[in-house]
């Protein structure tokens, strides 16, 4: 329907309505949808399976950027394992599936005995050398396992335990480019530095060693090397010069030994720059080389090398100027270096480690001294007097022009007749000495005498032959020395063993032996020291029983008091005194003080001592 | 002159621990040794720091993901060689095992005695040297690994005790790094 409106009403015409009628009819068609069907049918229900992660992500899948890690790398020097042949493995408990025995490697007795000994928390740990400064090589030395560790595994096996304090100082000389051990005599010294040496070398940080010793003692560090380190290759320089050259020249003998007068020789035949450089030098004795201006100091220290040991019971033996001589040597100062006391102290701190039995060797047995004053027999009485008075006399005839050499050969002179009186052959000594050496034979014990005079040795051996005493003095050829030693370790029948300062003082190990006698008196306290400590070391069971002979009323009664004063010299270097005295042994003015000597005529005497001469 | 027997490729074991510095930094080190605890090689982190949106967004898992996945296996790839078997004392740096194929154990944290072996280890775990040691829970068969390392190293072997030398390094080396000394220094 349509309608239309005018809505105008002001128009001419009047508004009108149309209507017209529209059709209602609408077209319906009619379609098929299912929807029926659909809905009397039953739903279905489909499975499908769906593989899940293993791990389920707990982190967003946006990750923070962290930057690459920056890192410090060290590598170790590539060095052999030495594997025991001996090594087999050990069970664990798998599981505790099954019991096991005693757990590790089959060690050789001696590895157990060394584990058995130890305390298993004890480690000594590689200290980091003050000249390590950069972090690669601090950190080389921190990875170090504890000593303990390396030495009781399979890989070294010793044949006896370390002492605690001998594991410190294994580690101390690890870790020392230059190293002054200066144990007293009897702590082992030579067993450390064949440990430390021998740990080096597995580190890889040297192959190649020189060990500068004493011509006697070329055999005992042999014996030593085999003992500790059995599997390192040694060769002895010795033999024709063609020989000796070969010798210096061969490789793959990691350890050379040499004694100080061939390396002189060798060092001149090869020439310097021929000469083989060492990755460590040791030198055994070290006093040796006390002596700045002598060709052996000048030997070492023209040897090329990269470490350098020194090893010495009495790293001052008469003044302090010898340990500047050994500082030298390692570096430690410039040649021809002037220093006090107070800087050799604080050297001492940095490149010297010694250790005193007192300190370290609670359960070594005592050593007892004690000082035999004995009247001399009438005959050395008369002798004494006749050449002291003598003597004197002629010195003071000397006036000005009197030397040390002077006055040294009349002390010579009265310590002999102390000894013995050459004519008559009596001796206050020799009787005491019998006596004594009669007991010690009767109770099975063993006895070193040391003497300064071969011919007082020969005179003593012939005088006690009913002891049947073993003679070992510089006399006594190198190749026989050793079965000298033999015979008075295994024969029960040689009670006693004759030796003399120069021979017998350094480097041997006689701990079987209880007594120790002095016949006469060393020029200087550490030398005696060295004999006696031949004995009271490391192995000895009972108490050293050390008699020093000194007649009464004589030289030997003067020379002991000088002796005991100078001995507080070494502790002012090593310890901290204040001490600044400068001579441990008898030196010029000591000697002339053993005599009141005066120069003049008459009213005009006056008291005379040398200038500033120093006894060699 | 009649030596050992001389092998020079043989076990290696690699320890790896870390460090928490006081400003929440953390370096890692990763030492490789024979199996008698010689070193071979040694490799260690600079301290890596986490921000406060990483610890937020880690959460628990951080340490984790920090010392093992992330710092651990950096450690592991600079190696020159790799150890037959990784022991750790932390439980965290232990789940590197997920990102690596190498066997790892951790150390137990109770010493054992001094007087050997008297009693077996519970299940899971070993007996390696002188101390206990377990594996991942979610990594069964290293348990085989175990017992051939408990075969090569020494009856009084300390495993802990290497542990405590990379530490003892960490520390030298974050030392050295505040006082400025970078020589060594790699990316």
């Amino acid at each position: 329907m349509e309608l239309a409106v005018d809505r105008q009403r002001t128009g001419v015409q009047p508004p009108r309505v149309d209507a017209r009628a529209l059709p209602l009819h609408l077209d319906v068609q009619l379609f098929s949808s299912g929807l029926g069907a659909g809905i009397t049918r039953p739903p279905g229900c489909h499975v499908a399976a769906q593989q899940l992660i293993n791990t389920p992500r707990l982190l967003p899948a946006w990750q923070p950027n962290w930057g690459p890690v920056k890192s410090i790398g060290v590598s170790f020097p590539e060095c052999p394992v030495a594997e025991s042949p001996t090594t087999d493995s050990f069970g664990s408990n798998l599981d505790g599936a099954f019991d096991v025995p005693e757990p590790g490697p089959q060690a050789s007795p001696h590895a157990k005995s060394l584990s058995r000994g130890r305390a298993r928390n004890k480690t000594t740990r590689i200290s980091v050398p003050t000249d390590a400064l950069s972090i690669t090589d601090r950190l080389f030395y921190l990875l170090q396992p504890p000593i303990e560790t390396l030495l009781s595994g399979q890989e070294l096996v010793m044949p006896f335990e370390p002492f605690p304090f001998q594991y410190h100082g294994i580690a101390w000389l690890f870790s020392q480019g230059s190293a002054l051990l200066a144990d007293e005599m009897g702590l082992g010294k030579t067993m450390q530095a064949i440990s430390a040496l021998r740990l080096l070398m597995r580190a890889g940080q040297i192959r190649s060693v020189l060990l500068v010793c004493p011509k006697p003692l070329i055999t005992n560090w042999q014996r030593e090397l085999q003992m500790w380190a059995e599997e390192i290759p040694v060769v002895a320089i010795e033999g024709p010069s063609a020989r000796r050259r070969m010798l210096w020249e061969m490789p793959n003998v990691p350890v050379k030994v040499a004694n100080y007068e061939l390396l002189v020789r060798d060092l001149e035949m090869i020439g310097e720059d021929d000469f083989p450089a060492f990755d460590l030098l040791i030198l055994d004795e070290a006093q040796r080389i006390k002596n700045r201006e002598s060709r052996t100091n000048q030997a070492a220290h023209s040897l090329k090398r990269h470490r350098s040991w020194a090893l010495t019971g009495t790293p001052i033996e008469n003044r302090p100027s010898e340990f500047v001589s050994l500082l030298e040597f390692l570096g430690a100062v410039p040649d021809h270096s002037v220093t006090d006391i107070r800087q050799l102290n604080r050297l001492a701190n940095k490149y010297v480690l010694r250790r005193t039995k007192d300190r370290v060797l609670k359960d070594l047995p005592p050593r007892l001294d004690r000082e035999e004053l004995l009247e001399l027999t009438p005959a050395q009485q008369t002798a004494y007097v006749t050449a002291e008075q003598e003597g004197i006399v002629r010195l003071d005839e000397l006036g000005e022009s009197i030397t040390i050499q002077h006055v040294f050969e009349l002390v010579l002179r009265l310590k002999q007749i102390c000894n013995y009186d050459p004519l008559t052959g009596q001796s206050c000594k020799m009787d005491r000495l019998a006596a004594e050496i009669e007991e010690i034979s009767d109770s099975g014990g063993k006895a070193i005498l040391f003497s300064q005079w071969t011919k007082s040795l020969d005179w003593m051996n012939q005088k006690l032959q009913h002891f049947r005493p073993l003679i070992y003095h510089g006399a006594v050829p190198s190749s026989r020395r050793d079965a000298v030693l033999e015979r008075f370790r295994r024969d029960p029948d040689c009670p006693l063993l004759l030796m003399s300062y120069g021979v017998g003082a350094v480097g041997l190990n006689l701990q079987f032996a209880g007594y120790v006698f002095l016949y006469d008196r060393w020029w200087n306290p550490a030398v005696e020291d060295q004999a006696i400590n031949r004995a009271h070391r490391i192995g000895q069971q009972n108490p050293v029983l050390v008699t020093k002979f000194i007649c009464r009323n004589t030289i030997e009664e003067r020379i002991d008091k000088v002796l005991q004063q100078k001995r507080e010299l070494f502790q002012a270097v090593l310890g901290d005194s204040e001490m600044s005295n400068a001579s441990l042994s008898l030196d010029a003015q000591d000697i002339f003080g053993l005599f009141e000597l005066k120069a003049g005529h008459g009213d005009q005497l006056r008291s005379i001592t040398p200038p500033s001469i120093e006894n060699g | 002159m009649n030596g050992p027997a001389v092998n020079s490729r043989a076990f290696r074991i690699g320890f790896l621990a870390s460090l928490e510095t006081d400003d929440g930094a953390f370096v890692a080190g990763l030492l490789v040794t024979n199996r008698y605890g010689r070193p071979l090689e040694f490799q260690c982190t600079s301290p890596v720091r986490p921000t406060h949106a990483q610890q937020l967004l880690y959460g628990e898992t951080l340490r984790p993901f920090l010392l093992g996945e992330l710092m651990g296996r950096a450690l592991l790839d600079r190696l020159g060689s790799p150890p037959d078997l990784l022991v750790t004392d932390n439980d965290h740096i232990l789940d590197l095992r997920h990102h690596i194929a190498i066997p790892m154990a951790r150390v137990e944290p109770q010493a054992d005695d001094s007087t050997g072996p008297t009693t077996a280890p519970p299940l899971g775990r070993v007996r390696m040297g002188r101390r206990i040691l377990s594996i991942h829970s979610a990594h069964e068969t290293d348990i085989a690994a175990l017992h051939h390392g408990a075969t090569q190293v020494t009856a009084d072997a300390d495993l802990q005790e290497p542990i405590e030398r990379v530490r003892q390094a960490l520390a030298e080396t974050l030392q050295g790094q505040q006082s400025g000394n970078p020589s060594g220094t790699r990316s």
